[in-house]
């Protein structure tokens, strides 16, 4: 089976971020990115299909700037992806989901999939557009937020359940489709030391994306800002519980009037 | 001037050895602590995920990391726990004695089956009568055909009732002093080696550390490592190696230290503000950082000496005792940062200081690196 895993490189939760200087996207200076969540259970989750289906392979993907995509990728392939293609954004900062989708399609296109495999969304701007965006570029079925996603062989047919708000949806679907994936059927796994070391050397096959079509819809922003700070906090002076809980049952009812 | 960034494979070693230091390692240090349970489970995902046999190269079987990478790792490990890191890096201290005496067979018989699985080696050097005197141990090996029978006690030494492996040092003769000492490589099941019970220590309580006995233990003469009487100075060409990444151990205890005091400053009040706002909690917090960042320096730089080729006998003794030191002083300031609750168990301060305890005692107390370093620096002026 030929599976094709996208991935974001996205800022790490630990990183503290700030605007670049021209206010429009995220400083990039001194922040650490790292594979996108769910991206990471789909990495997971192409590895674990690979396992379970002899002769299967992993290509990884991945569209953004140097050096951020390249290392992401690196960090995929030292888990256990066979291949990675960087699509290569230049000098190009910022992409909204559907631009992505668009640069990456016609690579994808190229590459042999039985699967093309993304998270479900990024795991910074929440989009959760691409996987969608995939299918109809390239006129795939696509599935979006699947969980235990596994091969039937008897029936030649992918088997996965949909967390929705009702309750488990359980689906079959044809290869080759599109799935938007929330959860593998397990925890992602650590890449070990020796695989990231090998990884270092592992070839990262470069493609430049294609321009942005001036015709095609996009998002552009127009200011990216910290939220301000937080305010009104207050601490209570207390000695024993029971005077924190006078103190606090007073604040509640004389000035943040929670009840009378 | 030399460059203190790291490699995009350096920072992938380090996030390696941070997500397993905060993932596995640090939500049972408290527990381990009190205890005193060797968490073998962790260890064992230790090995599996290369952290363990680090120094040993990749050819057989181990991760092949220089020693600025070693360091990288360890200083990850130790900001987690410093008992265990001291259990997962036993194996580095054992085995180093083989990467530096063995010959090529020896290396090929007796280094890659043991790395081939999860196994714990341990370094037998210190005896009940002396650590830093090692010239005056006392553990025999008499020759006797193509054996030796090795008769001796060891004390303090890490993993050693769950090593399947010792590196031992025993004298062929008394009266020659250093110049009798000789290295063995012994395994766990040969008759006559009899670990002991596990020690109560104040810290690196996940750590196990015990005595081991030899009574007429037959070793085969090809298990010796070098010649008869080489024993001492590979016993010193070893702690050369292993030395630095006790200062990298240090500086994670010093590191974790300061992170919880100034965590802590920020929200703790007194007279109406944070701790932070007084200034004699900003002097503590401004020495503490120096005393990390010089500590971590001076571990890089003898870790990269060691990496260029060379001795770094000097270097190394310099970060070992200056970062432990650090790593003590720093973690006494943290409990004084916090006060009375510092001094409480169910704070993870005071764990710090009794893990950075140790930091100044073993592979070579820092009177012994005191003692290297002056006579080191006397011979520029003699």
């Amino acid at each position: 089976m030929e599976i094709v895993v996208c991935v974001k490189p996205v800022p790490d939760a630990e990183t503290r971020l700030r605007p670049a200087p021209e206010g429009t996207t995220l400083d990039p200076e001194a922040v650490k990115f790292v594979l996108s969540g769910y991206d990471e259970s789909a990495v997971e989750q192409a590895l674990l299909l690979k396992e379970s289906v002899p002769g299967s392979k992993v290509h990884v993907v991945a569209f953004g700037p140097a050096p951020r995509t390249e290392e992401v990728l690196r960090a995929a392939v030292a888990l256990g992806c066979d291949q990675a293609t960087w699509v290569d954004a230049g000098a190009e900062r910022w992409a909204d989901p559907i631009r992505a989708a668009r640069a990456l399609a016609p690579v994808l296109g190229g590459l042999p999939h039985d699967l093309i495999l993304c998270g479900k969304q990024a795991g910074d701007d929440e989009g959760g557009l691409v996987a969608a965006a995939l299918g109809e570029l390239l006129s795939l079925p696509d599935f979006g937020a699947v969980v235990d996603l596994r091969w039937d062989p008897g029936s030649s047919r992918f088997r996965f359940q949909r967390a929705v708000e009702t309750g488990q949806e359980s689906w079959t679907a044809p290869a080759p489709c599109v799935v938007g994936l929330q959860q593998a059927w397990n925890d992602p796994r650590t890449a070990k030391l020796p695989a990231i070391l090998k990884s270092r050397k592992a070839t990262i096959a470069r493609v430049a994306a294609a321009p942005r079509s001036a015709s095609s819809p996009t998002v552009v922003p127009e200011r990216f800002e910290l939220p301000p700070p937080r305010t009104g906090a207050k601490m209570i002076d207390y000695r024993t519980p029971e005077e924190a809980a006078q103190k606090l049952v007073r604040i509640l009812r004389e000035e943040a009037k929670v009840f009378p | 001037m030399p460059d203190f960034s790291l490699t995009a494979e350096q920072e992938s070693l380090r996030d390696l050895a941070r997500k397993f230091a905060r993932t596995e390692m640090a939500p049972h240090a408290a527990e381990c602590d009190r205890s005193g349970r060797f968490p073998e489970e962790i260890y064992r995902k230790a090995y599996d995920l290369g952290l363990m046999n680090l120094n040993v190269p990749t050819e057989f079987g181990g991760s092949g990391l220089g020693v600025v990478d070693q360091c990288l790792i360890v200083e990850e490990l130790a900001y987690a726990c410093a008992g265990m890191t001291t259990s997962v890096i036993a194996n580095c201290l054992a085995l180093e004695p083989i990467l530096l005496g063995a010959t090529p067979e020896q290396k090929d018989r007796l280094l890659r089956p043991f790395c081939a699985q999860y196994q714990l080696a341990s370094f037998c050097l210190t005896e009940p009568s002396g650590g830093s005197d090692a010239g005056g141990l006392k553990t025999r090996a008499r020759r006797d055909g193509d054996h030796y029978v090795l008769d001796g006690e060891k004390c303090f030494i890490t993993n050693a009732p769950h090593a399947a492996l010792y590196t031992v040092f025993a004298t062929v003769d008394p009266t020659l002093r250093h110049r009798g000492i000789t290295a063995f490589v012994v395994p766990r099941s040969a008759e006559g080696v009899l670990p002991g019970k596990d020690e109560e220590k104040m810290g690196h309580r996940a750590s196990s550390t015990g005595t081991v006995r030899f009574e007429g233990v037959r070793v085969p003469a090809a298990d010796r490592l070098g010649g008869d009487g080489e024993g001492f100075a590979l016993a010193l060409r070893t702690l050369d190696q292993t030395r630095t990444p006790i200062g990298a151990l240090a500086t994670g205890i010093a590191q974790a230290a300061l992170d919880l005091a100034a965590g802590y400053s920020l929200k703790r009040q007194t007279f109406g503000k944070a701790i932070s706002e007084h200034q004699a909690i900003q002097i503590k917090l401004a020495n503490m950082a120096q005393a990390v960042h010089a500590a971590r320096l001076l571990t890089w730089h003898a870790a990269w000496t060691i990496d260029r080729g060379g001795k770094g006998t000097l270097e190394s003794s310099i970060a070992k005792c200056f970062a432990s030191d650090a790593a003590l002083h720093v973690a006494d300031e943290a409990i004084q940062t916090f006060g009375g609750y510092g001094y409480m168990k169910d704070y993870p301060v005071e764990k710090l200081l009794r893990d950075a305890k140790l930091t100044q005692i073993y592979e070579g107390a820092n009177e012994i690196q005191r003692t290297v370093i002056a006579r080191e620096l006397l011979e520029h002026y003699a």
